[in-house]
């Protein structure tokens, strides 16, 4: 997950050290190259279908490949085919990175 | 249980595109999503050409973990595929399917079957045979079966639509309403009567 933050002065006064009020906006965003799951087609910035809230509870993993999934997502995936899953996009054999 | 926010992004995002891949997606009826009509154009230069081919799309539980399952319901002359059920023989549709595949990218490799027939792994041995031993007669063939099943030459659209109008419809609505299912009489009639 990368996260960055960004502050804005709200005090007008004379000298730049004079900060009399601070207002802190923080936002985070999954550091992946798509922007959806190729699974269940939803931003990865939001969760998948059986989740409410994105973020931690509803996380992205990668495989050995490096293509992103949610986690919940490429568990079904991985847990409906035997013996060997392959990756969704690229078909090589699926292996989670270590 | 079908992820449906899936299928519903999946045909607004189908549709979409529809001017230029000519692939259409529509559910057979609003109340259920897993029962879908998908339309394919014929390839160009191939014997299929000129055609518009409807296939009967069925969405397993599991989807998109499991493949759609398709059938022709055109009837088509090809060696993967059976010209008695419309069966589909294509590894994606079983054994080589992936989540992330579309019903759009699936169509898309039916299509695309229709333009490269396998007939050392046929699904319809007749067809495949003559492939092999008579390609003439193949083209010929199925270019009749274009022909005959997969266009609705005017004459066949007139005789629909004066059927359902005489059923009580307004002529209109019966237009639109046999444009939206591709030509399918019993779908159009469906359409009506749920309004």
């Amino acid at each position: 997950m990368a996260a960055s933050a960004s502050s804005t002065k709200v005090s007008t006064n004379s000298t730049a050290s004079d900060f009399c009020r601070w207002h802190a906006v923080a936002s985070w965003t999954w550091d992946a190259q798509d922007e959806t799951c190729g699974i269940c087609r939803m931003a990865f910035d939001g969760c998948c279908p059986d989740c409410k809230l994105p973020g931690d509870d509803c996380p992205l993993i990668w495989g050995s490949c490096n293509h992103a999934f949610h986690l919940h997502c490429i568990l079904k995936w991985v847990n409906s085919q035997t013996p060997q899953a392959h990756c969704p996009m690229c078909r090589r054999e699926w292996q989670f990175k270590g | 249980m079908v992820d449906f926010a899936r299928v519903q992004k999946e045909l607004q995002e189908c549709n979409r595109d529809f001017g230029v891949s000519g692939i259409k997606v529509i559910p057979k009826s609003e109340a259920n999503l897993t029962q879908l009509l998908g339309t394919i154009p014929g390839p160009l230069g191939t014997p299929y050409e000129g055609g518009t081919f409807n296939i009967d799309i069925n969405l397993p539980d599991g989807y998109p973990f499991e493949p759609p399952k398709m059938k022709f319901a055109t009837k088509v002359w090809h060696p993967n595929i059976s010209s008695q059920s419309g069966a589909i023989c294509l590894d994606i549709l079983k054994d080589q399917w992936s989540p992330a595949l579309t019903l759009k990218t699936a169509l898309l490799s039916v299509q695309a079957l229709l333009s490269a027939p396998e007939p050392d792994d046929p699904q319809d041995a007749v067809v495949a045979q003559q492939y092999l031993r008579e390609y003439q007669t193949y083209v010929g063939t199925a270019r009749y079966w274009t022909e005959a099943f997969a266009k609705a030459s005017s004459l066949n659209v007139e005789e629909k639509v004066q059927k359902l109008v005489e059923m009580g419809f307004p002529e209109a609505l019966v237009r639109s309403a046999l444009e939206s299912v591709g030509g399918d009489e019993n779908l159009a009639l469906e359409k009506l009567c749920s309004g």
